[in-house]
């Protein structure tokens, strides 16, 4: 007679989380694999248990059906266990994205998250192989193998949503961080430009810009481009629908920080600002639009210091 | 005395690597001792470029080649893309031309930005190869 695999991992569950756990903190010099972390370990041990629970479904004997066609398409099955196995399905997956979520705090490789894994495939069949001393079942080993596989590649998935997350998050606070529009003076607003100039950009910019001037009444801002690295047509084409829409709520707009290069590379393009006011430097730029406003800096009374 | 010429290939799939290629030249124009009005101005030129590459085809190459020799030094850049091509050459040259609401500049800008400047277009290929030089 054969054992099931569920009948073996009932025999042997606690013994292989204990191997498991065991060989990931020490993580042996031949596997190639980082220790893993101790505030692993949970995650682990909880992620161990889903992945029981996966591997207990292994469909009833049905001599002529691999084990993916079993789980693909189930007909006769009872409904209640379908069911259940989707939710077990759901929480090995929730286990899955909790410990790819930790390995990426801990800025830890998805390899070794794979490498875990396949480390509990090998045990597990290893404890098969051992238990299955007559007869060792094509169709379990084939079962295990399915399962690992699935589970391989929601990890890789997880993974990548994680990724993909962490980079909107990323590009989303830069953007938000780089388009402030900073009030300078009365009437008088300071729109600092760094980094690259592309479309959304361009639109969110312009967008906070022709809030804050009709919030504060500006009838000045300085736009200052010392942190643009480059000037190119599109760019400038964006700055100047910018100018253009700041100019309808009645805001002069002035230009600072282009440096000599980029004027330079500015007039072979044969872009031209127009009649838009135009200042090297920032220290110029402010200057222009406090005497576009009619004040003035000095020094205090006396104050000969 | 001939250096081997340094040769870097970067595909042109996003609006990222509009920023890596002319990024890529810029360190090339520095590495060879231009100076920085002609970094910027390489570095513009191959940004409207791969510009018009992502705007127009939305996938190519852009090809950085450094030449050393006894003539001085140059960087050539080739910028590729297997779209429609551009159906009337001239016209895509002239000032304020452009099929896209831009400023058309971008061509006969990046003529005027560099000191050699080939483009050659028919459907499945347009070639744009740009050059700059400096004596030794």
């Amino acid at each position: 007679m054969t054992l099931s695999l569920s009948q073996v991992l009932s025999s042997h569950q606690d013994q292989l989380l204990n191997h498991w756990l065991h060989d990931l903190s020490q993580a042996a010099a031949d596997s190639g694999l980082n220790p893993a972390h101790p505030e692993l370990m949970e995650p682990l041990r909880a992620l161990f248990w889903a992945i029981i629970a996966q591997l207990n479904q292994e469909p009833a004997q049905q001599p002529n059906q691999t084990p993916s066609q079993a789980s693909a398409h189930a007909p006769d099955q009872p409904a209640p266990l379908a069911s259940e196995r989707s939710e077990q399905q759901a929480a090995l997956k929730t286990e899955l994205q909790q410990l790819i979520a930790k390995q990426a705090r801990l800025q830890r490789n998805l390899s070794d998250t794979l490498g875990f894994l396949l480390h509990l495939k090998h045990l597990v069949l290893k404890a098969l192989l051992a238990a299955e001393a007559h007869d060792p079942t094509d169709r379990s080993i084939l079962w295990l193998d399915h399962c690992f596989e699935q589970i391989a590649r929601q990890a890789f998935d997880s993974a990548l949503a994680e990724r993909d997350r962490y980079i909107s998050e990323q590009s989303l606070s830069i953007m938000e961080l780089s388009t402030p529009v900073l009030r300078l003076w009365h009437q008088i607003l300071l729109l600092p430009l760094v980094g690259v100039i592309d479309t959304g950009r361009a639109r969110q910019v312009t967008d906070h810009l022709l809030e804050a001037i009709a919030k504060y009444e500006a009838r000045v801002t300085v736009i200052d481009l010392t942190g643009v690295p480059i000037i190119d047509t599109s760019v400038a084409q964006h700055i100047m629908k910018t100018v253009d829409a700041a100019r309808l709520l009645g805001s002069r707009v002035v230009l600072t920080g282009i440096s000599p290069e980029g004027a330079q590379t500015l007039t072979k393009l044969g872009i031209r600002f127009g009649d838009v006011i135009s200042r090297a430097s920032l220290r110029a730029g402010i200057a222009e639009a406090l005497l576009i406003t009619g004040k003035r800096i000095s020094a205090m009374d006396g104050g000969a210091r | 005395m001939n250096e081997p010429a340094s040769i870097e290939r970067l595909p042109i799939r996003t609006h990222n690597d509009i920023v890596t290629a002319r990024h890529a030249a810029r360190e090339h124009s520095a590495r060879l001792g231009f100076g920085r009005a002609y970094q910027t101005r390489l570095a513009t030129a191959v940004s409207e470029l791969t510009r018009n590459v992502i705007q127009y085809v939305g996938e190519g190459s852009c090809l950085i080649e450094d030449q050393v020799d006894a003539q001085g030094c140059s960087i050539r850049v080739t910028v590729e893309d297997h779209g429609p091509g551009i159906p009337d050459l001239a016209l895509a040259m002239a000032d304020g031309f452009s099929t896209s609401g831009g400023l058309g500049a971008g061509l006969p800008g990046t003529r005027r930005l560099v000191d050699q400047f080939q483009i050659s277009s028919e459907p499945g290929l347009t070639r744009i190869v740009i050059s700059i030089h400096k004596a030794p």
